[in-house]
């Protein structure tokens, strides 16, 4: 586990923070400008606190107080930063081994094993300036794996591909969760990305913790809610699939014991993905709707309603808590209460297979 | 040419390559400094270290002979202590023309480490590199054709100085006189105009050779971000 007990003033910001983040991973979320990137860099070693601590298990990392400072070199502290910062004049390959021989041990993961893990063998010739958004990340990932790190810090990796690219990358950042085993702290502003990574979330702003937690538990905090709606926010749902129907145009996903239609896709049957439902593509209504084109509808429990920027953000409990926009005088005309069974409607065509 | 000439050169090439060695350093330090840092007084470090671009390189030799002369501050400790004396000698020249060649390299090399993000340095660090390799390997690595560069036009500018050089280390045929200096004796000589003509013609392609190398450079300090 990383405790972080810190602050720094960088002018006229000041950032203050005292949070846990447990394992595997705890995604960092919160608008731009929050201090995300700083307390990365904090945790890297690459700025120096004013006051306070850094522990990483039972390792000192940094504590003002007592004098310690572990400089970034020997905190076997991996960092995959937003614009990857691939070395321009090293090949793919010159990149990744940059931390042989710098390391003091063993790595716990071999080199062939991270090139595979990532696909990276048909680029290891290429230099930086020759790849794409994608396979830079990936690189830079790869280059931070080899360095056989005790914790991965990402900043915003997927920020700068286009939303096609970072479905293609989260599965890789899945692997390294997953078969490596490397706890992540994930910074990002895309509620979509983090929830297909984690559900532990730590919510800055303006330099402060505003809460820490689950996710879903978070969602419904009335000072939380409105920075999620800020982006749009976004669904994100775990399914099964269960049959592809070209013909038909559509593929089958089960969600929960629930059918859905999603656009048709050639998915693997029996496997699982993610799919991004936005609270505002979402409608409610009371009763299961007839003559209606819209095939998918899930049913659930009304949870919550919160007011945000002046819509109402219900949050339906469909096995997880889905988020669903709605005006105020539709709350008010169905209404809208805790406890009440409601219909989710969403069209095959507003969910974004991730 | 004849073998008078052609020590000419030779010395005009010795006094080039030490003047780019003995500058080097410096201008990698101060050029590191002036990119990546904002200290108190770095406007005047800047001022002074481009001052004799702006020159007249006489006043240059002048002031060099006033400090490194025999009589001078810094030019008696050298001779007491260490027995060297620079003026009228060819480490004067040397002197002479690394101090007025210095700013060009020193705004060469400067743009190059400015080019390069330092966040890669920071990169580096978090991939086991100690500050100075992450400086040697990653920011010096990356600014070296722009190093190179520096280097070529402090050499150029060491093969045509005259008047620093003059000055302070006088024009001594065989010590000395290096091409411009040559060129101009044998121009004011009777009977020099053939051998003036021939040196003229070695400063134009040995001139030539240094721009193209350095267009070369250039490219590659493009083609490698």
């Amino acid at each position: 586990m990383l405790s972080i007990d810190l602050s720094k003033r960088f002018g006229d910001f000041e950032l203050e923070v005292s949070v846990t983040c447990p394992y595997p991973v705890t995604a960092i979320f919160g608008p731009s400008g929050s201090g995300k990137t700083s307390l990365l860099n904090l945790i890297a070693g690459l700025v120096r606190p004013d006051c306070g601590r850094v522990l990483l298990d039972d390792r000192t990392l940094v504590d003002v107080s007592l004098k310690e400072f572990v400089p970034p070199e020997e905190r076997r502290v991996g960092y995959v930063f937003q614009d990857a910062l691939l070395f321009p004049h090293l090949t793919v390959q010159g990149n990744l081994s940059f931390a042989d021989g710098l390391r003091k041990r063993e790595s716990r993961i071999s080199f062939d094993q991270i090139v595979t893990l990532l696909e990276l063998s048909p680029l290891l010739d290429r230099l930086p300036g020759r790849l794409s958004g994608g396979e830079k990340q990936r690189v830079a990932l790869g280059r931070a794996l080899v360095s056989s790190p005790d914790l991965l810090l990402l900043d915003e990796p997927l920020s700068s591909l286009d939303i096609g690219l970072q479905s293609r990358i989260l599965p890789y950042l899945r692997h390294v969760r997953d078969s490596l085993k490397i706890p992540m702290i994930y910074v990002s502003h895309s509620v979509a990305e983090i929830l297909q990574l984690t559900g532990q979330v730590i919510i800055l702003k303006e330099g402060k913790v505003l809460a820490s937690g689950d996710f879903f538990d978070l969602a419904s905090k009335p000072d939380v809610l409105p920075l999620l709606g800020d982006f749009g926010f976004e669904n994100v749902l775990k399914v099964d699939v269960v049959e592809n129907r070209p013909a038909e145009g559509v593929s089958l996903v089960d969600y929960r014991g629930q059918g859905l239609k999603i656009p048709h896709a050639d998915l693997t049957v029996g496997g699982s993905l993610f799919l991004g439902i936005r609270a505002n593509d979402v409608i409610l209504a009371h009763s299961q709707p007839e003559g209606l084109s819209i095939r998918n509808s899930l049913q659930g429990i009304v949870a919550d309603i919160q007011d945000v920027n002046g819509m109402k953000m219900v949050s339906v409990d469909v096995g997880k808590r889905l988020l669903v926009e709605v005006t105020s005088e539709a709350v008010h005309e169905l209404g809208l209460s805790r406890g009440q069974t409601v219909y989710c409607l969403i069209k095959a065509h507003s969910i974004r297979v991730t | 040419m004849t073998p008078s000439e052609l020590d000419i050169l030779w010395l005009s090439t010795q006094v080039g390559i030490c003047c780019v060695v003995l500058s080097l350093p410096f201008a990698m330090v101060l050029g590191w400094l002036l990119a990546r840092f904002d200290f108190p007084g770095k406007s005047l470090v800047d001022g002074l270290c481009h001052l004799p671009l702006v020159l007249p390189p006489v006043v240059t030799g002048y002031v060099l002979l006033t400090v490194f002369g025999r009589r001078g501050p810094v030019g008696s400790i050298l001779e007491s202590t260490l027995g060297i004396h620079l003026a009228f000698d060819w480490k004067g020249a040397v002197l002479a023309s690394a101090v007025v060649g210095f700013p060009l390299m020193l705004r060469a090399i400067r743009q190059g480490i400015e080019a390069v993000d330092p966040r890669l340095e920071g990169a580096a660090r978090t991939l086991g590199a100690t500050p100075l390799r992450a400086i040697l390997g990653v920011t010096l690595r990356l600014a070296a054709p722009a190093i190179g560069i520096g280097c070529l036009l402090s050499f150029a500018r060491s093969l045509g100085e005259f008047g620093a050089t003059v000055t302070f280390a006088s024009n001594i045929p065989g010590e000395t006189q290096t091409l411009p200096l040559a060129i101009f004796s044998f121009l004011n000589q009777p009977d020099g105009d053939g051998a003036a003509a021939r040196l003229v013609i070695v400063s134009v392609v040995l001139s030539f050779i240094t721009i193209l190398a350095s267009n070369r450079l250039g490219s590659s300090l493009r083609t490698d971000r």
